[in-house]
């Protein structure tokens, strides 16, 4: 049962900010809302108050620079898929949005709302009465995780495949918190703590994604799920080969953030994989095993150098 | 609460709308648009899809608020002065709507992608496009088939024709009914439109909304429940514990272990125990949260092996059985000598199956509404099964059966999910009777999961045996089910693992014993293809493990081994008509299996598999001397036949197939026909929509009815005109005799029967035969007739993932005869979408009795982009007492599909599947098995 008190409507970025202060800690933006209502739903967001951003027209434009492309942060993942600059440019972002979801929900949720989608679990996920249930888990305020059957540390799942693809393209955000902008790169929003998955300042807004144009530089994306459509990811990765041969891969859905890595091809793959793989960290709250999530994290990335150097 | 006008279709709507509602409940319940529908709540299945702005959204996750001063258009929008849109009518002609409900939202969806799709290109790129634009669409009914023809159809048409109209000019509709002619639904319309009702559809004045307080045990006693605190919130009206409510129930007269709420103890997690009864949804929501419950929780018991255990000092989940553990059924029969059998075959195999429970998943969550007036208790619920209804709310509510009225609306899909009667439907009855209110109740999608009553978890060890001319020698099945808390329909689960077993193949030495036991888990049931559909499984693998054995091509030792029609089982099953050979013969040709086998490239397989089931079990289940079916016909003064029949249209098309009965055998033409069914104060008892029955004992029934009134009419005609009986005709809306001096149209033919009698009534029926043997536990699977069919699947396995990819089903289905060729189809296709999901992506998996995928995300039904190919093949085989020679086709066609695909399986990989649904972790992992023994036995 999904308990907002209040809905209210900001009309530009300024209005979002000085609406979210004036409701502290007890507001949630609402961008396309695919997800942050079906947490509603299931009780695992009751934040009284919900802010739509969907409406600020300034954040939904892509534009090309001469060394960049930048993507309003609400632009929806259907025209991202659609959008000619970013099929030119980036092919496996169009690729990586059209992974997401389903076409309808596409048509809603957003870039920005992608790349802040809360991370997943099969304990978290769950109504209220099935986490009343089972014991709470760390991330709804319970004491131990249950999907380690008694850890310390929270590792739900980081989900979005976007983030995967832009953080493999050297992708930064911009962000505004109502004084000052900000510029750093995506993957450093992302705090490893599967609770708080994001150091971002809850009033702050993304407002925009930068993504560096670079000739001659190559990337592989792929996502592993039960159905081609629908589902939430279990392992998504991309792996980004540049000319001179330095290569950057990113994993989703092993760890409680993105799992980066940087390297070169010159000394071979296997020891970059091996990286990856230590990476990571499973648990066991996906559809598939984690041993088995493991073992295909070698597989897609060997298969991801071979389409690149091939 | 605040004021928000919404235009929705043009109109604008004024409405006092809370901040957290979303835009679905606004659409259906304050501005009672109904076509709109929602299906899980989450965003996950599509039936609510509207557009907003042109664009589609999913209207259960967007805020109302968020569409001020927006253009809102919903399915209602679309039929313009009573014309169908020309995507609707697509959808009409090409069969795509069943049960209906996912329907309203495939339309919308369709819709918006339709411009998008105009320059897509060939045909096959086209396809691809409208599977990918539904993939977030999910149905339950078609396999998506249909659908994604009528929408590639109506993007094709839009793109050729001129004039950029949606709505074709009025043409004269040929009135067609005759059988075996393919023909939409009579409701077709009325559903594409989102005109039909459905439970959660009809409106009743101030009705009170029911919400339920469920237990967070798998196993407790109920040591006290306060709900005082509750009781006092504003708009609270009623609050009911289990001890209320104390007569136990259950579908079966053997099995009425059921009570409507917990009393005393809890035996899953997910049990109702305690019910509100509030001016709100919210309101029921808030109590509930306020009424405190304490347990003191026992030992759980949760797998077959703890419940076929020695309990123990631990208390039994039920304390009915004989001995101290927790088996609720042992079945057991055996024919022939197996023991002798096994040492005579030449060659055996033996293998241990293992089954995760699936669910129905069928799209419209259960919904019911009560009220009692002079007439008694009425309840419009969706229910398979009114008549079973009928009786449970009768016995537990302690009133006579005269009190009861059961109404079935519109129905979204059941597939033996609404054949049990419901804690829910007798609780809001009970609560209607408490406060003298109506009282509605719709379920989350998550309590649908906990209602369950779907395919039991089960494991079994079967045992078969050969010659190597590959004459098939001796079967024998050691099988074990999970039935959850309660009975449900699980003693005939129990024989029917092993009972179905005995056909389509001859099998003189056969033999099983099941144990269905019960766990504290939410309750199995009977779900499509009821009881054999795992061990159907089980014996088409050993079939084909055989076949590898003795180097003969699989569908030739089917073939060789197959039943002759007009035979018997060597459990006295009476077969008639069998269609078992041309059903394998033509998924062979139209697979090109001969070519093909064998020659796959690295990576692809074909496997084949064969079933048979029953056409309605021929004994009722609660004994009594009624005849399975009746039918009532009225032909009064306007020329038009109303047939009334206790029968459930669940979206298979029953209704239909009654009228086009009934046209056939009066030469009428469907629109002078009218059908009324399954309100159990109007019309004549079926037993309802399970074991695939309908077609056959209500058709048998309509078309007995439908011949007495033709026999009425002769005698009226005959006292008028010199003419012989025999020679007069009824076709074409007019009956004359041979020689044409009677020649009358059907409304004179009326008016002389009417004539000083007025409206004339007849009834119909049918009885089954006396069959079967005289030994304990006969009657299991016994049926007058029995359906026969093949399939062949072609999979692609990626060596590395273990990930398997079902591109192509061939599909061959006796059913008899095609009352409706193009429903038959559908069931077909649907049957087969189902097995593939049971086959590689869903299962029913728990943490501690609590279940883990209870969403349509999680529980993993097939999208159109999961699901195969599906080409279909209806056989004929004109069965000697089906209505005009028909069979059932609603079910018998999901037991071969799924060990077609593990037997294609191994043909691509050479691993055999044991368990379901084939995990790519479980492909990878005996792929590595395989490769160290072959690396052991080559020494290098």
């Amino acid at each position: 049962m999904i308990t907002t008190q209040k809905y209210l409507r900001a009309t530009t970025v300024g209005e979002a900010i000085s609406l979210a202060r004036e409701h502290d800690h007890s507001f949630r933006y609402l961008a396309g809302g695919t997800d942050v209502m079906v947490n509603k739903y299931q009780g695992n967001d009751e934040s009284p108050v919900l802010i739509d951003i969907s409406g600020l027209a300034e954040l939904k434009n892509i534009l090309a620079t001469e060394t960049r492309l930048v993507i309003g942060s609400l632009t929806t993942l259907h025209d991202l898929v659609a959008n000619p600059l970013v099929n030119l440019h980036f092919p496996i972002l169009a690729e990586a949005a059209a992974s997401i979801a389903a076409p309808v929900i596409r048509k809603t949720a957003t870039l920005g709302g992608n790349l802040l989608c809360e991370n997943r679990c099969s304990y978290y996920n769950q109504s209220e009465w099935w986490r009343a249930s089972a014991g709470r888990c760390l991330k709804c305020n319970g004491t131990v995780c249950l999907a380690t059957g008694g850890g310390k540390k929270c590792f739900s799942k980081f989900v979005s495949d976007s983030a995967v693809a832009l953080i493999a393209l050297g992708a930064s955000i911009e962000i505004y918190d109502g004084s000052q902008e900000l510029k750093l790169p995506l993957e450093e929003i992302y705090s490893g703590d599967g609770v708080n998955s994001r150091s971002l300042s809850p009033t702050a807004i993304i407002t925009a994604i930068n993504v560096p144009l670079k000739v001659g530089a190559k990337a592989v994306y792929k996502k592993l799920r039960k159905r081609e459509s629908l589902d939430f990811t279990s392992l998504t990765t991309t792996v980004y080969l540049d000319s001179q041969g330095k290569t950057r891969i990113v994993l989703g859905g092993v760890h409680a953030k993105p799992v980066v890595v940087d390297g070169d091809i010159s000394g071979g793959v296997e020891e970059l994989i091996r990286q990856t793989v230590s990476g990571s960290h499973l648990v066991d709250n996906d559809t598939y095993s984690k041993e088995y999530r493991r073992e295909m994290i070698t597989v897609l990335l060997n298969r991801s150098f071979q389409e690149l150097t091939s | 609460m605040r004021p928000l006008t919404l235009k929705i279709n043009g109109k604008l709507y004024h409405l006092m709308v809370g901040d957290h509602e979303m835009l679905a409940r606004v659409i259906r319940e304050k501005a009672g648009l109904t076509g709109t529908k929602v299906g899980c709540e989450q965003g996950s299945c599509g039936a609510c899809t509207v557009l907003v702005d042109d664009k589609a959204v999913l209207s259960c996750i967007t805020p109302a608020m968020r569409c001020d001063n927006t253009e809102i258009t919903t399915i209602e929008a679309l039929a313009v002065e009573g014309k169908l849109h020309k995507l609707q009518e697509r959808f009409v002609e090409k069969g795509a709507v069943q049960c209906g409900f996912c329907t309203p939202g495939m339309v919308m969806t369709a819709l918006s992608m339709a411009p998008t799709l105009e320059n897509a290109g060939d045909p096959a790129l086209l396809m691809r496009k409208v599977k990918e634009g539904l993939s977030g669409n999910l149905c339950r009914c078609t396999g998506y088939k249909k659908v994604i023809e009528a929408v590639a159809e109506y993007v094709t048409e839009s793109r050729l024709s001129e004039k950029n109209t949606n709505y074709s000019a009025p043409v004269a509709k040929v009135p067609t009914g005759a059988v075996g002619r393919p023909r939409p639904y009579i409701d077709a319309e009325k559903k594409v439109k989102g005109a039909a009702a459905y439970a959660d559809d009809i409106v009743s004045k101030n009705a009170l909304q029911c919400k339920f307080l469920r237990s967070v045990h798998s196993h407790a006693l109920i040591t006290a429940i306060d709900f005082q605190e509750a009781l006092q919130l504003p708009g609270v009206h009623y609050i009911a514990t289990g001890r209320e409510l104390p007569v136990k129930f259950g579908v079966l007269p053997i099995s009425q272990d059921e009570t409507a709420m917990a009393v005393e103890k809890t035996r899953y997690a997910g049990e109702i125990v305690a019910a509100v009864a509030a001016d709100t949804e919210e309101i029921a929501v808030a109590a509930c949260r306020l009424i405190k419950v304490k347990y003191q929780p026992i030992r759980a018991f949760l797998t077959i092996d703890d419940s076929l255990n020695d309990a123990g000092e631990d208390e039994r989940i039920h304390n009915h059985g004989k001995f101290n553990n927790n088996i609720h059924k042992k079945a057991e029969l055996r024919f022939g000598d197996q023991q002798q059998g096994l040492k005579d075959a030449e060659v055996t195999t033996r293998m241990v199956f293992e089954f995760d429970g699936v669910s129905h998943g069928f799209t419209e969550p259960h919904a019911a509404t009560a009220y009692w007036d002079e007439n008694g208790l009425t309840i419009i619920t969706a229910t398979q099964v009114p008549h079973y209804l009928h009786r449970a709310l009768a016995k537990v509510m302690e009133v006579p059966l005269s009190r009861v009225r059961v109404i079935k609306p519109y129905l979204g899909g059941g597939f033996g999910g609404k054949s049990d009667p419901f804690a829910h439907e007798v609780i809001v009855a009970h609560l209607a009777r408490k406060t003298g209110r109506t009282v509605r109740i719709r379920l989350t999608r998550e309590e649908v999961f906990l209602t369950n009553h779907g395919r039991h978890p089960s494991r079994m060890t079967v045992e078969m045996g050969i010659s190597r001319d590959g004459t098939m020698q001796v079967l024998d099945a050691d099988v074990a089910i999970d039935g959850g808390a309660y009975g449900s329909f699980g003693v005939v689960t129990s024989y029917y693992n092993g009972v179905l077993l005995q056909a389509p193949y001859r099998l003189d030495n056969f033999g099983f014993r099941t144990y269905r036991v019960y766990t504290n888990k939410p309750q199995c049931g009977a779900m499509r293809g009821h009881g054999a559909v795992n061990s159907r499984f089980a014996v088409e693998s050993l079939i084909d493990d055989l076949a590898q054995r003795i180097g003969m091509d699989p569908c030739m030792l089917r073939l060789r081994n197959f039943l002759d029609s007009n035979t018997f089982t060597v459990g006295h099953y009476r077969i008639t008509s069998n269609g078992s050979r041309e059903s394998l013969e033509k998924v062979m040709q139209r697979s090109r299996w001969r070519e093909r086998i064998g020659k796959m490239e690295k990576g692809r397989g074909l496997g084949v598999a064969c079933g048979f089931f029953i056409s309605g079990s021929a004994l009722p289940i609660i004994w009594n001397e009624l005849p399975q079916s009746v039918v009532h016909l009225k032909l009064d003064f306007d020329g038009r036949v109303v047939i009334t029949s206790g029968s459930s249209d669940i979206g298979q098309g029953s209704d239909t197939m009654l009228a086009i009965i009934v046209s056939e055998v009066l030469g009428i033409g469907m629109d002078k026909i009218f059908v009324l069914t399954a309100d159990t104060l109007l019309t004549p008892v079926d037993f309802g929509s399970y074991s695939s029955r309908v077609t056959f004992m209500a058709g048998n029934a309509a078309k007995d009815a439908a011949e007495n009134l033709k026999r009425e009419i002769i005698e009226a005609l005959v006292k008028k005109y010199y003419a012989m009986p025999e020679e007069l005709n009824f076709v074409g809306d007019r009956v004359f005799s041979n020689d044409k001096t009677v020649d009358l149209d059907w409304g004179e033919a009326v008016d002389i029967l009417t004539a000083g009698r007025g409206a004339v009534s007849v009834s119909g029926k049918y009885i089954s035969p006396k069959l079967g043997g005289d030994f304990k536990g006969a009657g299991a699977g016994l049926s007058p007739s029995y359906s026969f069919g093949a399939c062949i699947a072609e999979v692609a396995v990626d060596p590395e993932t273990g990930y398997v990819k079902v591109t192509n089903i061939w599909g061959a289905h006796d059913c008899g005869k095609a009352i409706n060729p193009l429903a038959v189809e559908g069931q077909l296709e649907g049957s087969w979408h189902m097995g593939t999901g049971q086959a590689i992506s869903e299962q029913m998996k728990y943490y501690k009795g609590l279940l883990f995928n209870n969403s349509f995300l999680e529980y993993k039904i097939p999208t159109s982009l999961d699901t195969p190919e599906i080409h279909a093949s209806i056989i004929e085989t004109i069965d000697p007492e089906g209505p005009f020679g028909a069979k059932e086709a609603g079910e018998g066609a999901i037991h071969p599909v799924i060990p077609a695909i593990a037997n294609a399986v191994y043909n691509a990989v050479g691993v055999r599947i044991t368990s379901l649904p084939i995990q790519a972790e479980d492909i990878l992992s005996k792929l590595k098995e395989k490769k160290m023994s072959s690396e052991k036995s080559q020494p290098s």
